[in-house]
């Protein structure tokens, strides 16, 4: 299989996608709606290419398009810049405050302001809902249709069944998701909204509240995960080091039989 | 108002057909039991005519018979039908076995009709269809230009047969295709047929059906055959009329097709607001399942098709392939951005083969009079006939059947009946949402209408949708309906069609009441060339063809809009006003009348005027005018 990116023969696998290609030979395409964890959506569409395979020429998202025979691509023509920066644009509107959108803007000559703004917090990348559902969740989905379409609990109420990990937390690039941990609960918040409240476990140790209250067998379920070992952490990371680091001094002292010294005395 | 209670006769303890031999005895029985010259009155219970009052002409027509029962010789059988087609003249009839053609029947006509006609022998003038200028009524169906200039493969039983009662599509030759199929052909011999025939899908992107069937086919796995009946284009109601009219054709060519890709299992995934069609669609399922021909062991054979209805909310985008998919899984009907297609893996994973309804029901003739039968059709690159409903400002709204490769002329003069009114075609726009204007008077009025040639002028076949536009229609208007409709129907999830979509339409809203503003056509534009390219589904890659095409051929009218904020053709309130031509103006006092903000001022025999401050611009001294003397400024 001979694949030529931006007139350069590239190093590919059958099977890879066009993006996990570039990534391995450098090659830069932008992406706002893909990490390499979670299956691709190709919703943000600015990660098009154009692919000629065979006689055929034709554009097409490099996140999910897999290379199964020669194929020649360029990432980075007129027309492609084009079209990035008009997306740029018109996500801007929605979400000013981004930083990503800010970078991208720079790159491909996109003026934020072209749109008067409408501020969502969102560039609708959908990945805290892909992820989310990935870990067995199923809390935040995209809701509703068309322009009226937003990442939400079932029916906007505070969700039962968030186990508070916070993944959408760390994978939202705009920043939009965030948690508090206050009065003994963990609060996950998307964009302003309250979706989740999980009670925090109490230490047995010192007493100090930490990480959230997980039942994991029916996560573990909902994520088709039979087998793995449940972790019910009862102490907080803090004592846990603490016991451990006990535990090890007390086994180094019986395996060497070190007689501890008694002070006072000088050998 | 009668209810839609049509008896649904019960097959089910009629004897299996346990041949594909026995089809053709049970048929000859039916038609021994039939005289061909037995009076029968059909009577159009299509949606178009049902919505006008149709069930309730049934009815009477019933009561009529049943009333005059004792001095008829032969009673005449009031036959329930589905679309006859020509819509805008309903409710209509027709008198069998001489086919005289009764239009804009009430209820209060069907003792007449019954004395009058079925009793003695004579027409009732009132009653008949008089062509648009023509002097004298024309009495038969054979002999009126819409019918008569049509040809009819798709549509051949609809409109004759009624659709709920099984016998009478039999006796008419329906699964007669399948027994061909099952007393013989391999499923190879009937994937060459189809591809001799080069039917080409119905439902859009006109996609080879031979070549599609034979992939799915060749794919390992359990296979699934769909039909798709969601027809969501505005103005479109050619797979409605098919579905609700003669439902038999569409599941022999689903099982055809099931047979000739060895699937065991289909899906019609219909829109709900088509509740006629899920009745005669779940009627006929039941019947053909009573009789052995549908369901486990067809005819006796080997072969098993079980087949169900699924109905879909109505959303346009879960037309789409890949979201239909995922409608029928029971998930958000959102389409899916896979490199891969559904007659690999489509619904469930598995290999499915997705046609439109109109593609099915050509499959049982193409099958039973051979493919080259068919490409004696139409033309080399769209064989076969097409149909379309004709809408919009032309005398003869309805559906309409044409070989391919007829030309707009041919539809929208000779079947369509031209423009009312003395008005001039300004346009005609093809293939719904996703298609373009053609724009009319120039050269484009001889095209042949055909997959390629609409493409050619930035148009397309789409799914048949057939929208006549005269002088009175601003063309700014028409692209800011159709991008305000794929707004409201577009997912959502995908960046172009999304924010793209709504900038246009905000723009295009701008434009209509008078805030266009220079470098608005460009930036449409470039969105549109944007949202074009760069959208995931069918639905937001072709989104913008309404805005660029009317872009291309009415730029002037965008200008007029933005420059002059003047909307010429009359449609845009903020943008032009009435006023009467004192020169031409008789002051024969009927716009006086008939405005219904009394704005309009004048002496008998004198000019009028109009009060342009209490104008509401509601068109209608414009329309009453008989001297064209109110002119649009
Ligand atoms: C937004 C969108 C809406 C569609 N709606 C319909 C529809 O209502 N009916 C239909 O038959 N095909 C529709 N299609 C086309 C289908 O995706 C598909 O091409 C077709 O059903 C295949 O059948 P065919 O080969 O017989 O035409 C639509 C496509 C798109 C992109």
């Amino acid at each position: 299989m001979k694949i030529v990116m931006d007139g350069k023969e590239v190093a590919a696998e059958r099977g890879q996608t066009i993006v996990e290609v570039a990534r391995r030979n450098g090659v830069y395409i932008p992406t706002l709606c893909h990490v390499p964890a979670l299956e691709p959506a190709a919703m943000c569409r600015i990660c098009t290419v154009e692919l000629a395979e065979g006689r055929r020429s034709r554009l097409v998202t490099a996140c999910n398009y897999p290379l199964r025979s020669d194929a020649e691509i360029h990432t980075d023509t007129p027309l492609l810049r084009q079209n990035r920066k008009v997306l740029i644009e018109l996500l801007a509107s929605r979400c000013p405050g981004s930083e990503t959108l800010r970078e991208l803007a720079e790159r491909y000559g996109a003026d934020l302001n072209r749109f008067p703004a409408e501020d969502r917090q969102c560039i609708m990348c959908g990945l805290c809902a892909r992820v989310c559902e990935r870990v067995g969740g199923n809390v935040l989905a995209l809701c509703g249709r068309g322009v009226e379409i937003r990442v939400d609990t079932s029916f906007g109420r505070l969700s039962p069944t968030c186990i508070a990990c916070t993944a959408c937390v760390q994978i939202c690039p705009v920043n939009a998701i965030r948690f508090e941990d206050v009065d003994g609960e963990r609060r996950v918040i998307v964009r302003g909204k309250e979706a989740s409240r999980v009670p925090l476990r109490r230490c047995t140790s010192c007493g100090a509240r930490f990480g959230p209250v997980i039942d994991l067998v029916p996560v573990l379920e909902r994520a088709g995960e039979s087998g793995v070992p449940p972790f019910n952490a009862s102490v907080c990371p803090a004592c846990s080091r603490r016991n451990l680091a006990r535990r090890l001094a007390e086994r180094h002292f019986e395996q060497h039989a070190v007689e501890p010294r008694d002070a006072g005395e000088e050998s | 108002m009668a209810t839609a209670t049509s008896v649904v006769p019960d097959l089910a303890w009629t004897k299996k057909i346990s041949s594909p031999h026995e089809l053709a005895d049970y048929r000859q029985a039916l038609l021994a039991g039939m005289d061909p010259d037995a009076p029968c009155i059909r009577v159009c219970c299509g949606t178009g005519c049902k919505a006008v009052g149709s069930l309730d002409v049934l009815e009477a027509m019933k009561a009529a018979v049943a009333a005059a029962g004792v001095d008829v010789k032969v009673m005449p059988e009031v036959k329930r039908t589905g679309c006859h087609g020509f819509c805008s003249r309903g409710p209509l009839l027709t008198f069998q076995p001489q086919g005289l053609f009764y239009q804009r029947v009430t209820p209060g006509d069907a003792a007449e009709i019954i004395q009058k006609t079925a009793v003695g022998g004579e027409l009732i003038p009132r009653l008949l269809y008089k062509p648009p200028g023509a002097k004298e009524p024309i009495a038969k169906v054979g002999d009126i230009p819409f019918f008569a200039k049509q040809t009819k493969v798709v549509l051949q039983r609809v409109g004759r047969i009624d659709p709920f009662d099984i016998r009478d599509a039999i006796a008419a030759g329906a699964y007669e295709g399948l027994a061909k199929v099952l007393s013989g052909m391999t499923p190879q011999q009937v994937i060459e047929e189809i591809k001799t025939s080069r039917l080409r899908g119905r439902g859009g992107a006109g996609f080879p059906t031979g070549i599609k069937w034979e992939s799915c086919a060749a794919q390992p796995g359990r296979h699934y055959v769909i039909c798709n009946g969601d027809e969501g284009d505005p103005g479109a109601f050619m797979d409605a009329s098919v579905m609700e009219g003669d439902p038999h054709a569409v599941l022999e060519g689903m099982a055809i097709a099931a047979y000739a890709m060895g699937s065991d299992r289909g899906f019609l995934y219909v829109r709900l607001e088509y509740p006629l069609a899920v009745q005669t669609l779940a009627a006929a399922i039941r019947q053909a399942e009573d009789l052995g021909l549908i369901g486990r062991n067809i005819m006796g054979t080997d072969f098993s098709f079980r087949t169900s209805i699924s109905t879909g909310a109505g959303a346009f985008v879960c037309g789409e392939s890949s979201a239909l998919m995922s409608s029928l899984e029971g998930k958000v009907g959102r389409p899916r951005a896979k490199y891969i297609r559904s007659t690999e893996k489509g619904f469930r994973d598995s290999p499915s083969n997705l046609n439109n309804v109109e593609t099915y029901a050509n499959v049982p003739a193409i099958i039973l009079r051979g493919g080259p039968w068919y490409t004696s059709y139409g033309t080399e690159r769209s064989a076969g006939t097409k149909v379309f409903s004709l809408t919009g400002n032309v005398h003869n709204v309805g559906l309409v059947e044409v070989p391919m490769g007829t030309s707009l002329r041919e539809i929208v003069y000779g079947i369509g009946g031209g423009i009312p009114n003395k008005k001039e075609l300004k346009a005609v726009q093809t293939g719904g949402p996703s298609g373009g204007c053609i724009p009319i008077p120039s050269k484009f009025l001889d095209i042949n209408v055909g997959f390629g040639k609409l493409a050619e002028i930035g148009s397309m076949m789409g799914s048949g949708g057939m929208i006549v536009m005269d002088e009175n229609t601003c063309m700014v208007e028409v692209s800011r309906y159709f991008i305000n409709f794929l707004v409201e129907e577009s997912c959502g999830q995908c960046t172009p069609c999304r924010e793209g979509l709504t900038r246009m339409k905000e723009t295009l809203t701008r434009i209509t009441v008078g805030e266009g503003r220079e470098g608005d056509i460009e930036m449409l534009e470039e969105i549109g060339t944007f949202t074009n390219s760069f959208s995931l589904c069918g639905l937001g890659t072709s989104a913008a063809n309404p805005v660029l095409s009317t872009i291309k051929y009415f730029r002037e009218e965008y200008d007029a809009h933005i420059h002059d904020k003047k909307c010429p053709a009359g449609v845009c309130k903020p943008l032009f006003y009435y006023e009467i031509d004192p020169e031409t103006c008789t002051g024969c006092g009927l716009c006086r009348k008939r405005c219904p903000a009394a704005a309009v001022e004048g002496e008998k025999k004198k000019p009028h005027t109009i009060h342009q401050e209490l104008c509401i611009k509601c068109m209608e001294c414009y329309r009453s005018c008989k001297f064209d003397s109110i002119r649009i400024k």
